[in-house]
């Protein structure tokens, strides 16, 4: 026994040594990658680029409701029995948003990580080992895609924070404050300017889904057109047509994943069903009627959401023969309960191989889109040319319609106006354009004109419980959406949008 | 199938460990001596009766015999081997016996505190009457018979300052610890525990079986805990495992077999079928009535529920999934020996508790062992093996609205459990606006959810005496650790609104942990004249790798065969994560006189957790005491036994706060480009390189006397501690990219009075014996990150907590719920809430601009969730063979944020509700209790709001037990005992929840919100205790 216990007493000591190696405190996560040792090279940066694309996905999974819920062409199905939603989804349909909205939080936080990793990228590149080619593509898609997202956060929230360098504290983040629109256009101008001469007009197959020369003009046509810039939108969305892009001949085609990334397509977020990739899209479930089940998604077990419904208001505006309303809007599913028809969105809806993935893709800027702020553009300028005239007529045409003419400028102007809404609906842009289009006054005047139909006879029945006295009363303070309640908390300084 | 095979192979494994037992005891016992005959009688000092049973020992052997009914005893000894003469409540007395004349031995009652018991502390023991900070030492006897399947049960209501909680009745689930008040809002406030001088961490888990404890000590102040530097902060729980004693041998033999059941009292009441078809029906009709302004006709009421005397199931879903009688049993079996050389123990276990909720329960196997030998007077080493292998099938997700447990609360009780023809209805309710639910029987029955938990723990050391003075102590401790979990739901199990057939998923991980540590302790003991001397040196290193593998797989071609291959779709990840942490620490204890009493101690210690530029720190503290009992000036014959004044200070650290919280990392995310997966990456969080510990600074001032004849002990303790530095993720504004970052900021305060006493004496032939305490804790915040500053965690529809400074940690937070709007000109007379309708609460304008706005600015302060004042009670007694013991505990001044009534109690028609809610508001000539609001619409009812705010304060009987102990000689044992026991009793509070201290997160910033959890039982047991 004594000479076990001796041999172990030594062996005991032996072990003891193990302890006193120099890193021995010395610990990182070997699971992930260390920040400060990555964006070396082309492959890292190019990786951070495409985490950047990533985070757009998730910009646009909520875009609807900010975009179009808010607006005239779509309302929800109503749910009597779960009213936990009310206040988060219900409240931009009927304008009673308020600054604790989790929504509204998600979606500015979201808007500043992605554009943090933009500035991050853009930062650290300046040390990797790049080519001065690659290096301006790169900046290119960085500093379009942060165009973009200041485009949408100084229309969501007006006057915002602009941020083009990565923090070097995080105390830093107290010294910045909110900047007037101009300021915030002017960056975005300068950053679409960038992109427009850095990026290619295409990619090899394997990088289709990039930004490209055309996306950068399409969206800065778009910002001048909001800023009332005509002579600089028409001669910067006319130079898009000369980079190859074609009407696809079928409506329908251009939302078909079958048929993604078409001649149509200038940008479009990318996603991918039928996988375990992760990168799926599953908009239709949101969208489809609340009690359709499998009827709209095919799958039985679906259980969708019954949100960004198709309004009356919006379906009754299609002109008869028009062919984009069959390919936008379905009118086919019967609610079981009160027997009528709940209309839902078909732009998205399209087979996939397994439930609750789907392979639609978002469409961001398109050619059509691009036809129709031209004719818009040279109209504000010149007034009804040939120019607009074809340009209008071109996107009647692929609908079914005949061709317009002889109509004075705000004939034109409406003509057009109403063309955007029925050939771009769903598609993320009616807020904007309301908003760039009318005043103030007109946009409450109108607005509320739409609330009072949709609250007399809802596109979809309320069973009974009748809306909120202050429901659909729009106010004009909530053309912008509040600054989220918790970032006041954290920065008093930061200031709330009058009215909230 | 597959689990019973490997329940019959370990209990193979049980039976031959058993056998192996009993051989080696019958091979050990083969050596004897030369004896003589002594005898004697045995009486007590303070009743001059005989005790009948007393033990009398031939020191440092195992020879030993019971006295009879009249005292007298008869025992073989070697000439002049003293003799140990030992009963339970009397103080042990040795005696020499002088020449052939009987013995008389009068034994005197034990102390109420014993100032000579040896007591664990860090790195090494001091007698009680030497201590000078705050280390209190449970008393194991008084909670013997508590059938614990878990060693923080046997905490609860013992000791002053340290409260236990049991959040959830689940089989196997550990307490919830805190010592001395929630000091830490970002970092974990569990304490660290000890395992025979082995921190294994804040989490005891099931490493130790409760019958293989020793002793458990807690060191609450500085100067105990600071030597555990960075992981003192939240106390520490030292627990010292079973070794043999030189001179004994002993086999002993424990069963308990129990039931459980959850007593009708502690059962939500809810709507039976018949009422829940009428509250549809007249939430159906009261809002015609009010909103369309004219009486329905019955044909407009839908069918499902216009005529609800003709319901014919009631279904009570909450007693479906209970499992009544469910058994609880343990077995132990202990070997020990011990001789001048070497001691050796040796213990297996066995527990099995069947959950209260139908097919749920916990098995363990357990086994400890102990081996210690001297090889010759300088040499000393030893080992101690702790294993365990448990199978928890714990389930589905029981706890909360959206498990199991707070669903049956909701669903529609007019829906059967099967189908006519036996199978289960898998889908309840989920038509005309109900809910639907999976079957929670089916759900308990078909859903696989079992976790596998291997484990050894082992430490070894050698100490080496030299010089004299010296003793030097080098040991090694290691804990292995395998865990897998395998979740399957087949493919008939419903959703919630998605009724089944739904896809089969599944779920298994597997992880592997080692944590090795190395000790080295030098210590000097040295008494020269009236001094004494005790220094201690120690160097320490300790590193933990945890390393996972997890895998999920959905569509499978049936629910035959739950394994990931035949998944048709899968996913893989693996892990690996550690940490790793060394420390050089000592300790100086002087005492002069035994009067005055000095201690000191200090830490230095690195973390692989903290940023570069703080990677080291410092913990001192000091201490004195004074034994004024000692000094001459006190008189030695009155009522005063012993005094003892007594402060300490010092700092300790809280490193819970994650691995690498101070580095950034990226994280994945891909994109899709030309039509392929594109790989990408994002930042994933700000990094902090100046991170560091979280500092407590505490300051304690205790008083232990002992008084009417060493009957009666007090201890009274203020303390307060302050935390500094506090980790905390601190919110940032959102364009720097994030949300948060972890940082030092913020200052918490805990200051509080612990009293805690112990009286023991005999009437007549009946001694009796108590210990109480009680704890009254302040908590307050000083400082978050500016003046002005909180943080509130919660949602809209869900409770807010907020911590502002100046007040409480985590303070519920709402609107105050001022009454219930009676009319519509009642609602246009109070300040604007959009959308009232009649029968909503009416809340208080806080900021009184005239309008309750539909966020949180007109929110308050409702409750607060910690206690004023807890404490607990023991009471026993014992009467020749019988012995009886008590436990009470509580706590009151406090309050519960029911939450599950969000859910039980909403009117929308869409779950089954409450019995209550027939109190509820209807009209202005009905209005119910003027306490619950009605069903016209959902808006002003269902925000954090201070109607959801009970008060909390409840007193548990929370276990009685009687025994009878058997000892005559003529039986083959030494004692023989019995005993049966009543577990969580009686529970008195006014709370309507089943149990006031439920809590969905288990406390930090978000403590006590009941979202209703798996329900605590009350268990029956019987058991024995055998020593051969």
């Amino acid at each position: 026994m004594k000479t076990y216990l001796t041999i172990f007493s030594l062996s005991l000591m032996l072990l003891l040594q193990f302890s006193c190696k120099k890193d021995f405190l010395s610990k990182t996560d070997p699971t992930k990658v260390d920040q400060s040792l990555f964006y070396k090279d082309q492959t890292e940066i190019d990786q951070a680029i495409i985490g950047n694309y990533g985070l757009l996905q998730a910009v646009a999974n909520n875009q609807w409701l900010f975009n179009e819920m808010v607006s005239d062409n779509t309302t929800f199905d109503f749910n009597p029995n779960d009213r936990g939603q009310a206040d988060k989804m219900e409240s931009f349909e009927t304008w009673t948003y308020t600054a604790v909205n989790p929504n509204i939080a998600t979606c500015y936080n979201l808007h500043y990580q992605n554009i943090y990793n933009i500035n991050n990228t853009l930062y650290r590149m300046q040390n990797a080992t790049l080519s001065d080619s690659l290096k301006k593509a790169d900046e290119g898609q960085l500093k379009f895609m942060r165009a973009y997202l200041y485009f949408e956060l100084v229309q969501y929230f007006g006057n915002v924070v602009v941020i083009t360098q990565p923090l070097q504290q995080p105390s830093d983040a107290w010294n910045y404050s909110r900047k007037p629109v101009d300021s915030v256009y002017a960056q975005i101008e300068s950053d679409l300017k960038a992109a427009a001469s850095g990026l290619p007009a295409r990619y090899s197959a394997a990088n289709v889904g990039r930004a490209t020369k055309g996306a950068a003009l399409a969206l800065l046509g778009k910002m001048y057109l909001t800023q009332k810039k005509y002579p600089e939108a028409v001669s910067t969305l006319s130079q898009v047509p000369a980079l190859g892009y074609a009407l696809a001949t079928n409506y329908a085609d251009v939302f078909n994943p079958v048929k993604k990334n078409g001649p149509e397509s200038i940008f479009e977020i990318q996603y991918q069903g039928g996988n375990d990739l992760g990168e799926w899209s599953s908009f239709i479930y949101t969208f489809a009627p609340r009690l359709s089940k499998g009827f709209v998604t095919g799958f039985a077990q679906s259980n969708p959401g019954g949100w960004n419904t198709p309004t009356n208001d919006l379906i009754n505006d299609y002109e008869a023969n028009d062919n984009r309303k069959a390919a936008s809007v379905g009118l086919d599913f019967v609610s079981p309960i009160t027997g009528q028809v709940v209309p839902y969105i078909k732009k998205y809806q399209h087979p996939h191989t397994i439930y609750g993935r789907t392979d639609d893709d978002w469409p961001v800027l398109r050619y059509a889109d691009v036809l129709l702020m031209l004719a818009e553009a040279i109209n504000e300028k010149d007034g009804p040319t040939a120019d607009a005239y074809t340009d209008l007529n071109l996107v009647r045409e692929r609908a079914g319609l005949p061709d317009v003419s002889g109509l004075d400028q705000t004939a034109f102007r409406q003509k057009v106006f109403h063309e955007r809404r029925v050939e771009l609906a769903f598609e993320n842009w009616r807020w904007f354009d309301l908003k760039r289009t009318m005043t103030a006054d007109q946009l409450t005047a109108f607005l509320n004109a739409y609330g009072a139909r949709e609250k007399a006879t809802p596109t979809v029945p309320r069973q009974g419980i009748p809306s909120s006295p202050s429901d659909y009363q729009f106010q004009s303070f909530r053309a912008l959406y509040p600054i989220p309640n918790n970032e006041l908390i954290i920065n008093k300084a930061l200031g709330q949008n009058q009215g909230y | 199938m597959n689990s019973s095979a490997k329940l019959n192979s370990a209990t193979l494994l049980l039976r031959a460990i058993v056998l192996f037992c009993f051989f080696s005891i019958t091979c050990s016992s083969l050596l004897f001596a030369q004896n003589t005959t002594v005898s004697g009688t045995v009486s007590s000092a303070t009743t001059t009766l005989p005790i009948e049973g007393a033990t009398v020992m031939v020191k440092g052997t195992t020879t030993g015999v019971l006295t009879d009914p009249q005292g007298k005893f008869t025992i073989n000894a070697a000439p002049g081997a003293a003799l140990e003469i030992s009963y339970i409540g009397y103080e042990t007395q040795t005696v020499t016996p002088a020449g052939k004349a009987p013995l008389t031995v009068i034994l005197k009652t034990a102390a109420a505190k014993d100032l000579n018991e040896i007591v664990v502390v860090g790195y090494g023991t001091q007698k009680r009457k030497d201590i000078t900070g705050s280390v209190a030492s449970v008393d194991l006897g008084a909670v013997k018979d508590v059938p614990a399947a878990n060693p923080g049960r046997l905490l609860m209501g013992q000791v002053s300052g340290v409260a236990v909680k049991q959040l959830t009745g689940r089989p196997g689930q550990q307490m919830e610890i805190v010592v001395r008040g929630l000091s830490s809002l970002g970092a974990g406030s569990q304490p660290l525990y000890v395992v025979d001088g082995f921190p294994i961490g804040t989490s005891l888990d099931y490493a130790i079986n409760p019958n293989d404890i020793e002793n458990i000590t807690i060191l609450k102040d500085a100067v105990s805990s600071a030597i555990y530097g960075a992981r003192g902060s939240n106390g520490v729980v030292l627990i010292t495992t079973k070794s043999a004693k030189t001179g004994r041998k002993s086999l002993e033999f424990s069963a308990n077999y129990g039931v459980q059941n959850i007593p009708d009292s502690r059962r939500t009441k809810v709507l039976t079928g018949e009422e829940f078809a009428q509250f549809k029906k007249d939430n159906f009709m009261d809002k015609i009535r009010y909103f369309q302004n004219r009486e329905p006709g019955i044909d407009e009421v839908p069918l499902d529920y216009r005529y609800p005397e003709q319901t014919k199931t009631s279904t009570n879903w909450f007693n479906e999934i209970l499992h009544n009688n469910a058994p609880f049993q343990n077995y132990n079996l202990t070997y020990s020996q011990g001789t001048q050389d070497y001691h050796s123990l040796f213990s297996v276990g066995y527990l099995k508790q069947d959950g209260v909720l139908k097919y749920t329960n916990f098995e363990q196997f357990s086994i400890h062992s102990n081996i210690e030998g001297k090889f010759n007077d300088f040499i000393r080493t030893g080992l101690n093996i702790n294993g365990f292998y448990a199978i928890n099938n714990v389930g589905p997700g029981t706890e909360g609205r959206d498990n199991l447990v707070g669903s049956t609360l909701l669903m529609d009780p007019r829906a059967p459990v099967y189908n006519a023809d036996g199978t289960f209805n898998s889908y309840i309710g989920g038509h005309d606006g109900i809910f639907g639910f999976p079957n929670p029987v089916q759900l308990l029955k078909e859903q696989l959810n079992v976790v596998r938990v291997g484990q050894a723990l082992a430490n070894g050391f050698v100490e080496l005496k030299f010089l004299k003075n010296f003793t030097f102590k080098t040991s090694v401790n290691a804990l292995l650790r395998y865990s897998a979990q395998k979740q399957f739901t087949p493919s008939t199990i419903s959703g919630e609104n998605a009724p089944a057939p739904r896809d089969a998923s599944e779920s298994d991980n597997a992880y592997s942990t080692i944590n090795i540590s190395a000790d080295q302790l030098l210590t000097y003991d040295k008494h020269f004249g009236l001094h004494q001397l005790n220094v201690l040196a120690g160097y320490t290193a300790q590193h933990e790798t945890v390393r996972g593998l997890t895998g999920t797989g959905s569509q499978y071609p049936n629910d035959l065969t739950p394994f990931l291959g035949l998944a048709a779709i899968r996913s893989a990840s693996s892990t690996e994560y550690g940490w790793s942490m060394n420390a050089a620490f000592g300790r100086v204890n002087y005492s002069y006189d035994d009067r005055y009493l000095f201690s000191a101690t200090f830490r230095r210690e690195g973390s692989s957790r903290f940023g570069e530029n703080n990677k080291f720190a410092n913990f001192p503290a000091v201490s004195a005491g004074w034994r004024i009992m000692n000094e001459k000036f006190m008189p030695k014959s009155g009522w005063l036994n012993d005094l003892k004044l007594r402060g300490s200070w010092g700092v300790t650290g809280n490193n819970n706060i994650g691995n690498y919280t101070q580095l950034a990392f990226m994280n994945n995310n891909n994109y899709i480009l030309g039509n392929n997966l594109a790989q990408g990456y994002i930042v994933a969080n700000l990094p902090n390189q100046e991170l560091k510990w979280e500092t407590s600074k505490q300051l304690d001032l205790g008083l232990d006397l002992l008084a009417f004849k060493n009957k009666f002990s007090f201890t009274a303790e203020y303390y307060k501690r302050v935390t500094d530095n506090m980790l905390l993720g601190v919110q940032v504004p959102a364009i720097s990219g994030f949300t948060s970052y972890v940082a030092n900021i913020g200052k918490v305060q805990n200051s509080g009075l612990e009293f805690s006493g112990s009286y023991r004496t005999n009437i007549g032939s009946v001694g009796f014996w108590s210990n109480a305490n009680a704890t009254m804790n302040r908590n307050k915040v000083l400082a978050i990150r500016g003046a002005n500053d909180q943080i509130l965690n919660g949602t809209f529809y869900g409770p807010y907590s907020i911590s502002r400074v100046g007040r409480p940690i985590g303070m519920f937070y709402g609107y105050k719920v001022l009454g219930i709007f009676n009319s519509d000109q009642e609602i246009k007379n109070s300040p604007t809430q959009d959308g009232a309708v009649p029968g909503v609460y009416k809340y208080l304008d806080a900021d009184g601009n005239g309008v309750i706005s539909y966020d949180t600015k007109d929110m308050v302060e409702i409750g607060n969730p910690w206690p004023k004042l807890s404490y607990g009670l023991t009471l026993g007694a014992d009467y020749k063979h019988f012995d009886i013991s008590v436990l009470f505990n509580g706590a009151t001044g406090f309050d519960v944020y029911r939450e599950i009534e969000k859910s039980t109690m909403n009117m929308d028609g869409v779950f089954n509700v409450l019995e209550d809610s027939k109190n509820r508001w209807r009209s202005a000539q009905n209005p119910g209790n003027g306490r619950l609001a009605g069903t016209l619409t959902w808006k002003w009812e269902r925000e954090s709001n201070s109607r959801y705010v009970y008060k909390g304060d409840f007193l548990w009987f929370k276990n009685i037990s009687l025994g009878y102990t058997f000892s005559k000689q003529r039986l083959p044992f030494k004692t023989f005992r019995i005993y049966g026991s009543i577990d969580n009793f009686l529970l008195f509070t006014k709370y309507p929840g089943a149990n006031p201290e439920a809590s969905v997160t288990g406390g930090g910033t978000y403590p006590g919100v009941d979202d209703e959890t798996y329900p605590l039982s009350r268990t029956f047991t019987l058991g024995l205790k055998v020593n051969f």
